[in-house]
């Protein structure tokens, strides 16, 4: 009689490999300051996209390790220098995840603050208790030597990638994409054919933990696939 | 200082000890050499591994590779002590490793030269001042006689602080500079800020510790934080048996808390300030105050300021003043792991690397809202911010009750620190500002 042999489950591949890249940045300091919160509102209307990009996008990076909820340099700075907390609360509920541009983050930002402002004009010009400081971020990719082909690989290559190109590919990538989604999900859906992982990878809340966490649940979720 | 109360060793330092009979420094048997260890050989970029996630040292290896061949000259004006030489000596084998000819060289001059930059130092930090042509006459003179002496062929040309700031004039076509600024520039004295401004100017960018430190210059500006390497004396992970023989030696108790501030004894610290928080908070909860510091023998001031510690400080054996040489690196390390709390209580600072350090240590730290301290704590989540003495002794009494918030604390410090404070951090940023400056991003 024939032995049985059990088929080891072929693991498809990909249409097309994941490429895992990463970024550093440096910080440049801009010109605008702002003393109040009437002054943050003028330089948040000229200043740069990369300052805004700095203050809400890169100070996520910077903190990615703090589980209680850092949300912007817009918000703790309302918070900690001007004392005005309801201001600070909605500032702080601004989720990167609802915009593709900058352009719409800085719009929503701008009116925002503006309502608060006119609603409590006394916040205007009410001297913060230090300066803020505007900065801007200068970006550079870093080609990394990982590539998947397959759902394993992928879960391998997380394992193994700095938190710089979780950032990049996770949290970076809808303002590349202009897509409410990030690489991972994109490749997911487009290369491999899996829009169910796609959707659970989308849905992982990166506010509420580090980005030490989102890489472990990516995992998890791509290796119940397998 | 006065001679030491001890007297059993006769490698001890000077123990502190201004009012003979109402204070007194207590040690058994300090361990401490009067003259420096043999500094151990430099780590390599592997050393870091285990720290540092190796796909972040990958990283940085790619971007060196962009830079190989390249050289860089770095510019300062000590080769010994202080943040800026412990800093190169670190970095500097590090470039090498990565195939960059770094090179170091230091500026020279005459005690006059050395008196001016201190002068100049004060007025860039704000101090009153009055400058004459006869002193601008001694710093260009000395410029000079470094532009002679040096020799300036490389790639990149980094100036560390104003004092070379000067030798930009150096510099040649091909060449980019930058200057690199360690102080706080927020508030100079107007004359000798705009003596120095023109030649800064002419640098490609500059670089600062705080966006509060920087300047409205017509080159581009960076921010660049201090960083700590994790591998050295004053930061490395120390066996507890070690610890506790550094607290013995120091008549620390390790079964009671500990609370700490190390930084030499000068009025910006505000020592006597930490002292008057201790004493309030101890109304409440028991513990020991450690200050630590060094450099009281060569500065008239710190004697002033030790005074006003032991005036504060009263009979209390709780308070452990200790003045420690420079060289003791490692047992000021140990005396930060074995704190519950350690207190940066400063009226004006720098960046801060002692909270920095503190941090590292996975310790919860109370700092003064001050300087570069804001950038490393973030209230209530890497650490406590404090404008008060009474604010401080507050901190220190909710902390020292609150064992579990405290943890979370340090946790957090620690990671702030290993995201962004590390010396590997401020080499990947270093090569890519230089890497970019050269076209090679």
């Amino acid at each position: 009689m024939a032995a049985q042999h059990t088929a080891i489950p072929q693991i498809p591949k990909a249409k097309a490999p994941f490429y895992f890249n990463s970024a550093t940045h440096l910080v440049r300091v801009e010109r605008e300051q702002a003393h109040s919160l009437g002054e943050l509102l003028d330089a948040m209307r000229g200043c740069s996209e990369a300052s805004i990009f700095q203050h809400t996008y890169q100070t996520l990076a910077e903190h990615h390790f703090i589980r209680q909820g850092f949300s912007n340099d817009f918000a703790h700075w309302t918070f900690s220098a001007c004392n005005e907390i309801g201001l600070a609360e909605q500032l702080a509920a601004i989720d990167v995840r609802n915009f593709t541009t900058i352009a719409n983050l800085r719009t929503e930002l701008v009116n925002m603050l503006g309502e608060y402002l006119d609603r409590v004009p006394r916040a205007r010009d009410r001297a913060a208790a230090e300066p803020f400081y505007f900065c801007a971020s200068e970006l550079f990719l870093i080609p990394t030597p990982f590539a998947a082909a397959d759902l394993a690989e992928f879960a391998d290559c997380l394992r193994k990638v700095s938190v710089h190109s979780i950032q990049h590919h996770f949290i970076d990538a809808r303002l590349r994409l202009r897509l409410s989604s990030n690489d991972f999900s994109q490749w997911l859906e487009v290369d491999a054919d899996r829009a169910d992982l796609a959707a659970k990878i989308n849905r992982i809340d990166f506010y509420t933990q580090t980005l030490n966490g989102v890489r472990a649940k990516i995992v998890d979720i791509v290796e119940s696939a397998l | 200082m006065s001679q030491p109360l001890a007297k059993s060793d006769t490698t001890l330092p000077q123990p502190a000890n201004t009012q003979e009979g109402t204070f007194v420094e207590r040690r058994k048997r300090p361990r401490i050499a009067i003259e420096p260890r043999n500094p151990p050989p430099p780590p390599s970029l592997k050393d870091y591994e285990g720290i540092v996630d190796s796909a972040d040292l990958d990283e940085i290896r790619w971007i060196a590779h962009q830079l190989r061949g390249k050289s860089i000259k770095l510019i300062n004006a000590t080769a010994l002590g202080g943040t800026i030489a412990d800093t190169l000596n670190r970095i500097i084998p590090l470039l090498k490793e990565l195939e960059i000819q770094a090179q170091w060289d230091v500026i020279t001059g005459g005690n006059d030269f050395y008196y001016v930059n201190k002068a100049f130092l004060g007025a860039l930090q704000g101090g009153a001042y009055q400058l004459t042509p006869e002193v601008l006459d001694v710093y260009v003179a000395y410029i000079e006689q470094n532009r002679q002496r040096l020799d300036f062929g490389a790639d990149i040309v980094v100036a560390h602080d104003f004092q070379p700031v000067a030798l930009v004039q150096s510099r040649t076509q091909h060449q980019k500079w930058l200057w690199r600024c360690h102080i706080d520039l927020s508030n100079p004295h107007p004359d000798v800020w705009g003596f120095f401004r023109p030649y800064i100017e002419r640098y490609d960018a500059a670089i600062f510790s705080s966006a509060a430190f920087a300047k409205n210059l017509r080159i581009p500006q960076y921010l660049f934080y201090p960083s700590l390497d994790p591998l050295s004396e004053m930061n490395k992970p120390l066996d507890d048996e070690f610890v506790t023989r550094v607290c013995e030696d120091f008549g620390i108790d390790r079964k009671r808390p500990i609370v700490t501030q190390i930084s030499r004894f000068e009025r910006g610290k505000d020592p006597a300030g930490v002292v008057q928080a201790y004493k309030l908070a101890k109304k409440y909860v028991d513990c020991q105050l450690v200050l630590a510091g060094s450099g009281v023998n060569e500065d008239p001031e710190s004697k002033l300021v030790l005074d006003q510690v032991f005036e504060e400080a009263g009979d209390d054996p709780d308070v452990i003043v200790l003045n420690l040489p420079p060289w003791s690196s490692l047992e000021m390390n140990a005396l930060q792991q074995a704190s519950d709390v350690i207190v940066q209580k400063s009226l004006q600072e720098g960046f801060g690397l002692t909270v920095t350090e503190a941090l590292w240590k996975s310790k919860p730290v109370i700092g003064s809202a001050v300087g570069g301290i804001p950038a490393q704590i973030v209230h209530k989540i890497t650490g406590m911010l404090v404008h008060s003495i009474e604010g401080c002794a507050y901190q220190i009494r909710y902390l020292l009750t609150h064992p579990d918030f405290a943890h979370q604390l340090g946790r957090n410090g620690h990671e702030h620190v290993k995201e962004n404070l590390l010396i590997t951090r401020s080499l990947k940023s270093w090569l890519v500002l230089c890497s970019s400056l050269l076209g090679r991003s």
